[in-house]
């Protein structure tokens, strides 16, 4: 079998950009005010070194990404009045990052990514969005497919031109990575149960965790069914209370490591350009319409991978007839 | 005037109300002089005090230094008695109050630096009337006069959003955990919370219902957001006479005033000085630059140095442990100094840097898994870069300057940064950096004389493990 995940060549990256990228796949959000965002690429796989670069408008750029068929290509969160050197900050989109290898409690246990995590991270990121729009009343969120895993991309005026210390406090928050001083299961409290509970029902005991001991992951596992109508009492109870404590403080790391918050509170981040091409793994980075129905392998999937797959069984029943 | 305007003077001495009473009791003449008035009302209100003259303010300079004293005591004294001052918390007092807390804000703006220790004292102790006087009121009044204060303070608005208060929430006056938020907005009246977790609420009984708005939001949410607004409006009223003191001459009573505080802090900080950083910012010596104390480390450096895993390996080393050892061991009174230096002002031939600074750095790097120089050998550069010698492969006097000697990252920095570096321990409560730690742990080591064993203990065992 093919494996999917496998890298582009430069042949099918500048296939890609040729045939099918077009300068309309770019989202809204992006192409207006294009020339107000710092552009970066990565030519040869080694990073994003590329810098500093500016477009005045989609048709510059398509001109280059066509030409260049860029390794990746990344926009700034930030807008700049001149982007061209990083100066004059304007404002800058609040972005959550995840990423489905990164994420603490996965109940694939896979190497880097699959099927599995992937789905488990679009589950996640619906939870931020729901928490940003209901209880923050957050407007104008653009939920992105990475290659990899999601950018939750916000382009709300309240909050676009925060600093990182407002951005952080909001980060915890929307995760859950503080454990809450009352336990009346409203407001705060009850977002932090429920993401809790939603890690224990994906553990699957491979799990290392920050602050919980193999003993404590089995135990908690065991009791977990108790949880199923939210009897957080009894399963307090089959814990006992120190090990309680020790599992909530470890759930709220847990719940703070689901985010790369480096990339929330960093207001100058570069982040994959929606519409272009991960490489490394052969998957284009879109924006994601409609959550519910999104399925990364029905609409990230480059054309050239399919190519491949077709070539590849051409390669096999010529194998066959040979033999 | 009206009961209503008065009240709100009790709470926020900023208020209208608090303005009037300052124009119309203030003289600055006479702030030293014997206050009948002020005398009668302690006479009255004050309990268990009479017995010594001492504990009585008889001028409003007197008032104003026991109202910092209060709060330093109540801070600091393990025996004290929150009785020998309750009259701060008697509404007879309030006018002569709200004039003592304008002479303070005057004295300290003239004397203190806006984020000096002295200033937060100020900052805090007000935090802290507003919380006694409010514990003691009665429910109905409580509520009362908290709305009142709370509508003034926010001009009447109807809805507040979570977003008016992103200056609080941005300082951590406030957390938005602390809140209960609906669609962006924050939920103050009974009825709107009663709305919004109607599915929640359902099956509780009423007095639960009533209970519960008023532990969460009642006494809560309303009464954070009043106090922590009127600290933060405190905050930059001083800001403003400071600027005001760099054009007008102060007045001679408000330095006087200044004196006598400085005075009285001096005397309670050496009386009561059971902790370190008691708020006293008064002496230099527990954070002053001398051999570095490994004992003392906190338990993120240790971590590093131990040696961190791949994917936290640089900034690790490079950002976080880089800065502090260079700090704590040349200058970890860097916050507190609030000026920027370089290293050789310090360390003027790189003698402490190269043998005692670089070699613990090298030394975490070597832990790391995999060793940090061994895959990218280019991180030795941007520790010299974090020094403030520029991009090259070792420090040079002749290279500094070309970037700036990197201050050592926040607590809450690490959590989100390096988190898993952050296991905090009991001590790690009280403060909000790293090097904050190393200095308090230090001051308790010595203070216990702990640190001396310790230190020929484990240079024992090394001793032991050589041979």
């Amino acid at each position: 079998m093919v494996n999917i995940f496998a890298p582009a060549t430069i042949k099918e990256r500048r296939q890609y950009y040729r045939e099918e990228w077009s300068e309309k796949d770019l989202p809204n959000f992006i192409s207006e005010e294009l020339y107000k965002r710092e552009f970066g690429f990565d030519h040869y796989g080694k990073g994003p070194n590329d810098r500093y670069k500016v477009f005045k408008n989609k048709d510059s750029l398509k001109k280059f990404m066509r030409i260049k068929a860029p390794f990746a290509g990344y926009v700034s969160v930030a807008f700049y009045n001149n982007p061209q050197r990083r100066g004059d900050w304007i404002k800058s989109e609040f972005v959550f990052d995840v990423d489905a290898k990164d994420m603490p409690i996965r109940s694939c246990n896979c190497e880097s990514v699959c099927k599995i995590c992937l789905g488990e991270a679009l589950e996640f990121v619906q939870l931020l969005i729901d928490t940003l729009k209901t209880d923050l009343g957050i407007k104008n969120i653009h939920l992105i497919y990475s290659g990899r895993g999601y950018h939750v991309r916000i382009l709300d005026p309240a909050i676009m031109e925060t600093e990182s210390e407002l951005r952080g406090e909001v980060v915890k928050y929307v995760v859950g990575a503080n454990v809450p001083e009352n336990s009346i299961s409203l407001g705060y409290t009850n977002l932090f149960n429920r993401r809790v509970k939603r890690n224990i029902f994906h553990l699957t005991g491979h799990e290392t965790l920050d602050g919980i001991n193999s003993k404590l992951l089995k135990d908690t596992i065991k009791h977990r069914d108790l949880l199923k109508d939210n009897s957080w009492g009894l399963f307090k109870g089959q814990i006992g209370p120190i090990r309680y404590k020790n599992l909530l403080a470890g759930m709220a790391r847990v719940n703070l490591s689901m985010v790369d918050a480096k990339v929330s509170i960093d207001l100058k981040r570069i982040l994959r350009l929606p519409s272009s091409l991960h490489s490394k793994v052969s998957m284009k980075c879109v924006e994601v319409k409609n959550p519910e129905t999104f399925d990364p392998f029905k609409y990230a999937v480059p054309k050239f991978v399919h190519e491949r797959e077709e070539k590849n069984k051409e390669n096999v029943n010529e194998n066959k007839k040979e033999k | 005037m009206n009961q209503t305007e008065i009240r709100e003077g009790f709470l926020n001495p900023l208020s209208s109300d608090g303005q009037r009473i300052l124009h119309e009791n203030i003289d600055l003449n006479s702030i030293f002089d014997e206050n009948e008035k002020l005398i009668e009302i302690i006479n009255r209100v004050g309990h268990g005090i009479m017995d010594d003259d001492s504990k009585i303010p008889k001028s409003l300079g007197e008032l104003a230094i026991k109202r910092i004293e209060w709060y330093f005591r109540e801070k600091n004294d393990k025996k004290f008695k929150i009785n020998e001052y309750s009259y701060f918390f008697n509404e007879d007092i309030y006018e002569n109050d709200v004039v003592c807390f304008h002479l303070l804000a005057q004295a300290i703006a003239q004397q203190y630096n806006t984020n000096s220790r002295e200033a937060r004292l100020f900052f805090e102790s007000q935090k802290r009337i507003i919380e006694e006087r409010l514990n003691r009121m009665n429910t109905e009044f409580r509520n009362y006069i908290v709305d009142n204060t709370l509508d003034e303070l926010l001009n009447n608005i109807t809805t507040l959003k979570w977003t008016d208060l992103i200056n609080l929430i941005s300082s951590k006056k406030i957390s938005l955990e602390d809140l209960l938020l609906s669609g962006g907005e924050i939920i103050l009246n009974e009825d709107d919370f009663r709305e919004t977790f109607y599915t929640e609420i359902e099956d509780w009984q009423e007095r639960r219902i009533e209970s519960v708005y008023n532990e969460l939001v009642g006494y809560k949410v309303k009464e954070l957001i009043l106090t922590q607004i009127i600290v933060q409006n405190t905050e930059e009223y001083l800001k403003n006479i400071k600027e005001k003191l760099a054009i007008i001459d102060i007045h001679p009573k408000i330095k006087k005033l200044s004196e006598e505080l400085e005075k009285q802090l001096k005397k309670l900080t050496e009386k009561y000085s059971e902790f370190y950083g008691s708020g006293s910012g008064f002496s230099n010596e527990f954070d002053k630059a001398e051999k570095l104390m490994k004992e003392a480390f906190p338990p993120c450096v240790l971590k590093t140095i131990e040696g961190v895993k791949s994917g936290n390996r640089n900034d690790a080393i490079v950002l976080f442990l880089t800065s502090f050892i260079s700090y704590s061991r040349l200058y970890p009174q860097v916050f507190k100094n609030n000026e920027n230096i370089s290293i050789s002002d310090v360390d003027p031939n790189l003698d402490i840097t190269f043998n005692e600074i670089l070699p613990i750095i090298n030394e975490a790097a070597e832990n790391a898994v995999p060793p940090l120089f061994e895959d990218q050998p280019q991180e030795k550069i941007n520790i010299v870069s974090k020094l403030g010698f520029g991009m090259h492969s070792e420090p040079k006097l002749e290279n500094e300057g070309e970037t700036k000697w990197y201050t050592p990252m926040s607590c809450e920095k690490i959590k989100i940064h390096l988190g898993n570096l952050c296991h905090p321990n009991k001590a790690c409560k009280k403060i909000g950096n790293p090097l904050s730690y190393y200095s308090m742990r230090k001051w308790q080591l010595k203070k216990d004389g702990k640190l001396n064993n310790t230190s020929k203990d484990s240079s024992k065992k090394k001793d032991k493990k050589n041979k």
